[in-house]
């Protein structure tokens, strides 16, 4: 069996971590993972391979931009491969019926830009796949895609020297809502508490210049002053190969997900690469999303209503959370390891 | 024969005005040419269709990317029309192995995604056959099609002599706001203009006012920092001792008459045209304005392309001389003028170039 990915070749976001996944998980089990594309020395552990017509099966991986799919690039596969062995994951849950959430977030601006979208996943393959336990519309198929890789996980005798008590690692894309009415007073009833606070990523510093042009303000949006008083440092992104020793170097790590994504449950990387981290994961996720991806315990690790206390807890009391995320882990290897996904995809794939 | 070209229409760049032209004369000589896509309604002179079956065949004239049309639209070219009937037209020579050229380049992924490989790879994948508008394709799967034309009918003012143009053209010393006018994107042509002002720079006074227009004259665009792109520079300080004054992008339509303001207009072909011999619409457009062309090329293109009667347009490295030749004798250059048309009317009419396509189409 032989796989080949198409996607945005982003070095910090986007599936790019998993995609290196899939290539170590198919090394160990006989399957040939690779991504379309000449050999490129920003993207270690990818397999590279632009001999279309050697592979079983495409997936593209559609995450928030379509620019990318270029004609010059799409031919040559659109030629080559049937399109009953084409494939769409689709990440951000662009195949969805428009969906707004509270009026922020949103997996479409308009009816115009679902029916482009929906164009593209119907000329590029004939299965959409989206990364979920349910997904919504009923031609989709189920297949969660990220998973959790036990060899990439941190030991704490290996772990770099700890930087900050708390650490949000990713990009302000549509979080900026959930940081500033949930984290953000969580902040400033415990900092006086806490040691030093930081965001690693895009856009938390200040919007980019082109978010206005493409009406996209709303999703770079955030009280700067704020930040600048709660004396949160922000960090720039980091290549997907540090994403995990970054991690490490904090106590506590808060992962938070897009609402459009949390609307769809869609899963990412960070729901699992956060686990490989030598840190103690708080996750904003409802406890019972929660469970179902981390197991039992994961209930324990979210940040759901009481963020300023459970925050203090884990960093008072980390032997006690260090045990839960134990647990979590073990739950992860068992049931979200990356040989599992790769027998998932393949699966589906091939049903 | 039918012919259907696909390709991103804009009004300030690329080849838009080459293929209203291929509109009109395919017309003109019984044939059907039209743009794949909707309707423009910026540019309602030039039909589209998306009826690909009623056509013979689909021509994609590609500079960037974005002239390979999006989906759904790029699948059912595909779908509809048999490969061997898909023909390229690789404006900017990037159908080779990578090249650089000074600043200049076929390929850069920096810009705009895309690896050397996949222009090839790509190019292969949607056509059975590729045309390069240079008479000297490097590889031996590229057929050569110059594309690009003269259009005799263009001609701003058709003068029957040259002392009859030089008149004109002299006037009473205020008939043309312009000495010298350059019309053309700055990108990739910093190089050639900077060396043009300095050369000039001793006339400074005598010779009148000059005009950049295009996109990214006024100062150097951030995105080209960022990128860390040579390709389009320039120099505030000279413009401002020149007194240069730099003017946006003027539509394909307007070209003609625009430079035909000035009494000079140079003839640029950017590093990597140069190395491969590619001609653009403006190669030719600028002899149908009013003006005096200036061809700042080498002398085998200006003998290949123009013939011998347009050598005492190119100065080499004597421009200065040249334009004070110019000044002094008219006649003289305006006689090269119209010889040059009429040689470029003989050689490279619309006409000519839209029959050379039927012919390389039916071979």
């Amino acid at each position: 069996m032989k796989i080949l990915f198409f996607l945005d070749k982003r070095d910090n976001a986007g599936s790019i971590q998993a995609v290196a996944n899939y290539v170590s998980a198919g090394e160990e089990m006989g399957i040939t993972v690779a991504v379309y594309g000449g050999p490129d020395e920003n993207f270690p552990r990818i397999r590279f391979s632009t001999d279309v017509d050697a592979f079983d099966y495409v997936v593209f991986i559609l995450e928030s931009r379509l620019e990318w799919l270029s004609g010059l690039r799409l031919p040559r596969v659109l030629s080559s491969v049937p399109r009953g062995r084409r494939a769409v994951l689709d990440a951000d849950g662009t195949y969805n019926r428009r969906v707004s959430i509270e009026g922020y977030d949103r997996n479409h601006a308009s009816e115009n830009d679902r029916a482009r979208w929906l164009a593209y996943f119907h000329e590029l393959a004939g299965k959409i796949m989206q990364p979920t336990f349910m997904p919504i519309e009923r031609n989709v198929l189920p297949v969660p895609f990220y998973g959790y890789d036990p060899n990439a996980r941190i030991a704490p005798e290996a772990s770099p020297p700890k930087r900050f008590d708390i650490a949000h690692v990713g990009h302000n894309w549509w979080r900026g809502r959930e940081v500033s009415q949930n984290l953000l007073p969580a902040f400033e009833q415990i900092r006086s508490s806490v040691g030093s606070i930081a965001f690693v990523g895009l856009w938390w510093d200040s919007m980019p210049p082109w978010a206005a042009q493409l009406g996209l303000e709303a999703a770079f949006c955030l009280d700067h002053e704020r930040f600048r008083r709660l004396k949160i440092q922000v960090e720039p992104p980091v290549a997907f190969t540090q994403v995990i020793s970054t991690m490490s170097q904090a106590r506590v790590n808060i992962m938070t997900q897009r609402p459009v994504l949390r609307h769809f449950k869609l899963l990412t990387s960070k729901y699992f690469e956060i686990f490989c981290a030598d840190t103690i994961p708080l996750v904003v996720l409802d406890p019972d999303e929660a469970e179902q991806v981390y197991g039992r315990a994961g209930r324990e690790l979210t940040l759901n209503g009481t963020m300023a206390e459970k925050l203090l807890d884990a960093l008072d009391r980390p032997g006690t959370y260090r045990d839960l995320v134990a647990e979590v882990r073990h739950h992860l290897t068992e049931h979200h390891s990356y040989r599992k996904r790769l027998c998932h995809l393949v699966e589906a794939l091939e049903s | 024969m039918k012919l259907l070209f696909a390709t991103e229409l804009t009004r300030y760049a690329r080849s838009t005005y080459t293929l209203t032209k291929y509109v009109e004369v395919g017309r003109a000589l019984g044939h059907e040419v039209a743009i794949f896509g909707e309707q423009s309604a910026e540019m309602p002179s030039l039909p589209c269709s998306l009826d690909v079956d009623k056509f013979d065949f689909v021509i994609f004239v590609i500079h960037v990317p974005s002239d390979f049309p999006d989906l759904p639209y790029l699948a059912r070219l595909l779908d509809q029309m048999p490969k061997d009937r898909r023909v390229i037209i690789d404006c900017l020579g990037r159908y080779n192995e990578t090249i650089r050229v000074e600043h200049d380049f076929n390929h850069l992924e920096k810009l705009d995604g895309h690896q050397g490989w996949e222009w090839v790879e790509g190019f292969q994948a949607v056509a059975g056959r590729i045309l390069q508008p240079t008479l000297k394709p490097l590889r031996n799967d590229v057929e050569s099609f110059l594309f690009h034309g003269f259009d005799p009918a263009a001609i701003a003012r058709p003068y029957a002599t040259a002392t009859e143009a030089a008149h004109a053209w002299a006037g009473n010393g205020t008939s043309k706001p312009y000495a010298m006018a350059y019309v053309g994107n700055n990108w990739q042509r910093w190089t050639q203009v900077r060396k043009l002002l300095e050369e000039i720079e001793p006339l400074n006074g005598s010779l009148g006012r000059i005009a950049l227009v295009g996109w990214d004259w006024a100062r150097r665009p951030e995105w080209a920092a960022q990128l860390g792109l040579e390709a389009v520079n320039v120099d505030p300080v000279l413009f401002g001792r020149l007194g240069v004054e730099t003017r946006e992008a003027i539509p394909f339509d307007k070209v003609n008459k625009f430079v035909g303001q000035a009494r000079f207009s140079p003839v640029f072909h950017r590093p990597l045209f140069q190395k491969l011999g590619l001609v653009t619409n403006r190669t030719f457009e600028t002899f149908c304005a009013d003006t005096v062309p200036i061809l700042m090329l080498p002398g085998d293109t200006v003998r290949e392309i123009y013939g011998e009667s347009a050598l005492p347009l190119a100065p080499g490295e004597q421009l200065c001389d040249r334009l004070g030749d110019m000044m002094r004798h008219p006649e003289v250059y305006w006689e090269a003028v119209l010889k040059t048309r009429v040689h470029l009317a003989e050689h490279h009419s619309y006409e000519r170039r839209f029959e050379e396509l039927v012919k390389i189409l039916n071979a």
